[in-house]
């Protein structure tokens, strides 16, 4: 039998695929990083002005610095960076010399704005026709909302994802501090855009694949659970401000030090959450024996769950309910996550040393590939610092020739 | 346009459950693979019985919500606590490409289905696994549900009103994002395997996907130390101002509204009705507005509370500003852009009923996707075991009575 330990140093999963990365921000860097970290030759073009992230910060300090940026850092380890002004007519050449090389092009400019550079979909594939475009967008390509403008916020919030499920009843909806739908995008890019590369020779050639970060929550989060009730029944539900409403214990509750993800709905579970409370007679009335009744009484239950809760640490009662079989949770912080035992023992932060950030503990892969290791390796690029690399050796460019280009304003 | 669709020739057997496992199916699916989801009568999946239900007649073969997560699956019904089932199993995994399972770690071995057994059948089998927390490491058995999963990321310290505590999220956003971000693992093992000729079993911890999202926040710590907490609509790296969501005409209407630019501010300020108060100086740069950003919000919350949500969203809008109505579940069908873009379709299910589900919310220029309902329970039997694995009339007869297939 084959073995893949007796297999050459491992590539990446996707090594051989050549991508361009034409975003900013979160949703198409996310995506190409996606690719980067497992393998492929990304190359991020970036107008001279820069990614937008590069002003967002994180940065150490708070002292703004355009190669200092946290989520620059994050959302673009294992690529290659060069500038490119597109607005230019031998900037626009230049760059549709780069397609031509690639495999893959991720953008999430507005549609108007790719339009206005002559980089639609039809014009790209005049120029490489086995060329898959990924186009992430709020609102997508088509459709009443296409030509709006629109952020992260503005996506998930036309999802019915922050009405349904976050937040108090009457009280604002709520996202949830980062950038879900950015990356809900992202994600949902990624394979269906890596699913057109990989059938690219089966269907024909490439294809332009058109993700609303908006559509995907609003079909895949939120009509999945909720749709087809909608339209058969005409009734629908909104946010309540508890975890589960319809059973109870399930729902945040404070405790001595943070916060725990209070769960115990099975029998099992309830019994197991009684024992580890000391079997409070309060907990042996009828009406706490199911999880529809305890819901019923949730006021009263949450009451007297939080007076044990307070006199408990979150990991204190995540290991004892743990260990009697309750899926309850501490609610890590941020700091908490990082540091957590669990992610270090399975390798998923790594050092990274960056050139002006100097040594950075960044997070690994999403997913772990044995025989194709992934995860991030080389730190974001700066600036224009493959430059003379990727237009010297991948389009054959000479050096007077990228001199010309600079000086022209065009890298 | 054409019918072909680019995992056509793909072959996966999902043992996937509740909802992350068979979206990795369904998106696999919706591209092209045939997806064959393992389940049975024997122990009947709690989302197939989940309300409400298609014409309100309760079965496991008419729950609307089950229908739609599970669509682009097939179904083969299979009792594996009977030996003849399991090697059933293992004769359709000989003809397959990629397995998937979302159990804890252990419990593919435990059933005889771990990644050498596979492999023992097919050599070069893709297996995939997303237990919670990953299949090694201290915390690999910790029980979790998928709402709560995101607990042990940092996530859901990050949800809420400011300065508050945290909110729960009522239903798992981890799940379909794991599910769709788990194809996109698959998909990187196929090119893998073409590449190479080898297969390999895939960790993937539905921890560690979700954590990514975290990925801003982090970066705080990783550089200041910084741990976040609640701040409501707020930008995440508190870059923008005004960044929110503000209460308009009607019965809990909303709208989000975000100014990127010191340009897009000055357009905001085009559109109000009486600028007065928005004219001094503690507004005027994007340093000004993020330091009194309470303020702010609260005078755009009086200003825009005159409006209906869609009227002004419209209006703003057409003055260059990023705002968009707050939908609830029940706007999403009748909305304009989401029916033109088809996200929600009307499909026949093979019982005679008419249900909508979401479609291919993803569009493909080239190829055309098919979505028909989650299958019901063993929809695929007769062709997985009379076509694919050649069983004898009389002998696939027997195992459905013996309950083998089941």
């Amino acid at each position: 039998m084959k073995s893949p330990g007796s297999d050459a140093p491992a590539k990446g999963a996707l090594s051989g695929i050549k991508v361009l990365d034409f975003g900013q921000m979160v949703s198409a860097p996310y995506c190409a990083k996606l690719f980067s970290d497992y393998g492929a030759d990304v190359i991020k073009v970036e107008l001279p002005a820069g990614d937008a992230a590069r002003d967002v910060g994180p940065f150490p300090g708070d002292v703004a610095h355009r190669e200092k940026s946290g989520l620059y850092f994050i959302n673009n380890t294992n690529k290659r960076g060069v500038t490119c002004d597109v607005t230019s007519p031998a900037g626009r050449s230049l760059f549709l010399r780069l397609l031509a090389w690639a495999d893959v092009l991720i953008e999430n400019n507005p549609p108007g704005q790719m339009a206005a550079w002559q980089l639609d979909y039809a014009s790209i594939q005049a120029v490489n026709p086995k060329l898959v475009m990924i186009s992430i967008t709020p609102f997508g390509q088509s459709g009443p909302y296409s030509a709006w403008h629109g952020y992260d916020l503005n996506a998930y919030h036309l999802t019915g994802a922050s009405s349904r499920y976050c937040g108090r009843p009457g009280e604002m909806p709520l996202e949830h501090g980062t950038f879900s739908a950015d990356y809900f995008g992202a994600i949902s890019a990624a394979t269906w855009g890596m699913a057109a590369v990989y059938g690219r020779e089966l269907v024909g050639g490439g294809q332009h694949v058109d993700v609303s970060c908006a559509e995907a929550i609003a079909a895949a989060f939120i009509g999945g659970q909720n749709i087809g009730g909608y339209a058969q029944d005409g009734r629908f539900d909104k946010r309540t401000g508890v975890g589960m409403p319809q059973g109870a214990p399930a729902t945040i509750l404070p405790c001595k030090d943070g916060h725990v993800w209070m769960l115990a709905l099975e029998p099992g579970q309830w019994n197991g959450l009684r024992k580890v409370m000391g079997n409070p007679d309060w907990a042996d009335l009828e009406i706490f024996q199911n999880m529809k009744t305890r819901a019923e009484n949730a006021d009263v239950i949450y009451s007297f769950i939080v007076e044990w809760t307070m006199q408990h640490t979150k990991m204190e009662i995540q290991e004892k309910c743990q260990a009697v079989g309750c899926p309850i949770t501490a609610v890590y912080t941020v700091a908490e996550a990082a540091e957590q035992a669990h992610l270090k023992a399975r390798g998923y932060f790594v050092d990274m040393e960056h050139p002006e950030l100097g040594r950075i503990r960044n997070l690994g892969g999403p997913f772990k590939l044995p025989a194709s290791p992934g995860g991030p390796v080389r730190p974001a690029p700066l600036l224009g610092q493959h430059n003379e690399e990727v237009y010297g050796e991948v389009l054959g460019l000479s050096v007077g020739e990228i001199e010309v280009l600079r000086s022209q304003g065009v890298v | 346009m054409n019918n072909t669709l680019p995992l056509k020739g793909i072959r996966v057997v999902n043992f996937g459950w509740v909802w992350a496992g068979p979206v990795v199916g369904q998106t696999l699916g919706f591209l092209g693979a045939e997806v064959f989801k393992i389940e049975s009568r024997a122990r009947v999946d709690m989302t197939r019985n989940l309300p409400p239900f298609a014409e309100g007649k309760a079965s496991p073969d008419r729950s609307l919500s089950n229908h739609a997560c599970w669509a682009g699956n097939g179904s083969v019904s299979l009792n594996l606590k009977e030996p003849e089932a399991l090697q059933l199993a293992k004769e359709l995994i000989a003809k397959s490409d990629v397995v998937v399972e979302n159990f804890g770690p252990g419990v593919m071995e435990r059933l005889g289905l771990g990644y050498e057994a596979l492999r023992e059948v097919k050599d070069d089998i893709i297996l995939f696994s997303m237990p919670g927390a990953g299949l090694y490491g201290p915390m690999k058995d910790l029980r979790t549900y998928g709402l709560s999963l995101t607990s042990t990321t940092g996530l859901d310290s990050l949800v809420g009103y400011k300065g508050g505590d945290p909110i729960p999220v009522e239903n798992a956003f981890s799940d379909p994002y794991a599910g769709i971000l788990g194809a996109f693992a698959v998909l990187a093992a196929l090119n893998h395997r073409r590449n190479t000729g080898f297969g390999q079993h895939i960790d993937f911890s539905q921890q560690e996907a979700v954590m990514q999202m975290v990925g801003p926040a982090y970066m705080d710590y990783a550089l200041n130390g910084r741990s976040g907490g609640p701040k409501s609509n707020e930008h995440p790296l508190a870059a923008m101002a005004p960044h929110g969501v503000f209460r308009c005409k009607g019965d809990d209407r909303w709208i989000s509204i975000v100014v990127g630019s010191d340009d897009e501010w000055h357009k905001l300020l085009a559109a109000l009705n009486h600028p007065e108060w928005f004219t001094v100086s503690e507004f005027a740069t994007r340093e000004q507005r993020l330091a009194h950003i309470d303020t702010l919000h609260a005078l755009i919350g009086e200003w825009t509370a005159q409006f209906d949500d869609r009227e002004l969203a419209a209006l703003l809008q057409s003055r260059g500003v990023a705002a968009t109505p707050v939908l609830n579940v029940g706007d999403l069908l009748d909305d304009p852009h989401y029916q033109s873009r088809k996200t929600f379709i009307q499909v026949e299910h093979p019982l005679g009923f008419k249900e909508t589900i979401y479609g291919s919310y993803v569009k493909l220029s080239r190829s055309e996707v098919d979505v028909r309902p989650g299958p019901m329970i063993g929809q695929n039997n007769d062709y997985v075991f009379r076509e694919l694995l050649g069983l004898s009339e009389e002998r696939y007869r027997q195992l459905i009575e013996r309950q083998v297939i089941y």
